[in-house]
């Protein structure tokens, strides 16, 4: 089925997911990602905290650059334009930083002795401190959005739903 | 085949675009950040383990996370100043006459809610905004005591550093690093609002 034949297809539940998933994932990329971009310092010395990495030009640039790239493809998914290749980028995106929360979290764990779940820190997200089991179970729902995005093809409400 | 491909040159033409407009909404912010610029002099890596300061409740940080700050100021090549003697130079009446001078490190925010009376806010992380005003201070100051939160906190660390390479001499710099936890958990007056707005609060532990 073409995406011109999905479109004025009569509206169904899975249409309704896709929307719902796209809607809900563009509003909470451009909040987090304006909540750090409003916040670039605050956001440079969390990127930091995670060790990764140490050359000022690369520090400057994932602090300075990615909050920006989320109010992006925020805006994308939001106004449906090249959705499955924003969808892309998106599990792209989380699925490293969900690592590297994992792995920051492993240390916290095994240096504090305290319960994994009751771990809490500020991983970046934009929203503050968090729990790690939480956050963890968060980005995996995010990043499963995501990936139905890529495969679910349903291009309602969207300005053009493929650039290629 | 052809669907993954179309889908994967998709995602570059958003990775690009993206790129773009990232760096391009980041030049025009207020708040972007200078790509060239080096934020923390003296080291990249955060300079305690995050699990130290996660592991403890606020305002209980542990001897360790002081003592470990004080041995990287000593490799800084900077002096640390204990609470005594932060007490006693808050209350010289150098103080008064300018040769003695407090800097507060940290943002907007936390000096508003709360600063050393008298203390000059300097946070170097917008140094265009506060080294036109605070040179010319230290300059003429025979001492020059630098705090930001105190215990993890390493933003005192990086203003004293970088008033050094300005040309402040190190040796009337001293970093208390203890900061403004400890000030306030002695019960020392806090001054709230701008320099010198008459608004002093007294802490208490």
């Amino acid at each position: 089925m073409t995406a011109d034949a999905v479109a004025s297809a009569p509206l169904r539940a899975s249409d309704l997911l896709a929307l719902l998933a796209r809607y809900s994932l563009g509003a909470l990329f451009i909040y987090m990602g304006l909540s750090k971009a409003l916040h670039s310092v605050e956001f440079l010395k969390l990127v930091r905290q995670y060790d990764v990495l140490h050359h000022p030009f690369g520090l400057n640039l994932v602090a300075s650059a990615l909050p920006w790239f989320e109010v992006f493809c925020g805006l994308l998914l939001v106004l449906g334009i090249a959705v499955r290749g924003t969808a892309v980028m998106l599990v792209t995106m989380l699925v490293p930083f969900t690592v590297l929360v994992l792995l920051r979290a492993l240390d916290i764990y095994k240096a504090g002795g305290q319960p994994f779940c009751s771990i809490k820190f500020d991983c970046g997200c934009g929203a503050g401190e968090v729990l790690i089991c939480r956050k963890l179970a968060e980005n995996l729902l995010l990043a499963g959005l995501s990936v139905g995005l890529v495969f679910w093809r349903r291009n309602r409400l969207c300005l053009r739903y493929g650039l290629v | 085949m052809r669907n993954a491909r179309t889908v994967v040159l998709e995602a570059l033409l958003v990775a690009f675009a993206g790129a773009v407009f990232a760096l391009a909404c980041n030049a025009l912010s207020p708040r972007g950040l200078h790509l060239s610029r080096n934020y923390f002099p003296g080291g990249n890596r955060p300079a305690v383990s995050a699990t130290n300061l996660i592991s403890k409740p606020a305002g209980a940080l542990p001897n360790q996370v002081l003592e470990a700050t004080l041995r990287r100021l000593e490799q800084q090549g900077l002096q640390s100043i204990q609470s005594n003697d932060v007490v006693e130079l808050f209350r010289d009446a150098r103080h008064e006459q300018g040769l003695v001078v407090f800097l507060d490190a940290r943002d907007d925010q936390h000096y508003q809610a709360g600063h050393i009376p008298g203390a000059w806010q300097f946070n170097h992380y917008r140094p265009e905004q506060f080294l036109p005003t605070i040179l010319p201070v230290c300059l003429n100051a025979q001492k020059i005591v630098i705090y930001c939160n105190g215990g993890t906190c390493d933003d005192s660390e990086f203003a004293a550093i970088m008033l050094r390479d300005a040309g402040i001499p190190r040796e009337n710099l001293f970093v208390y690093a203890a900061g403004i936890t400890e000030w306030m958990t002695n019960g020392l007056p806090v001054e709230t609002g701008a320099r010198r707005s008459g608004q002093l609060l007294k802490s208490g532990p």
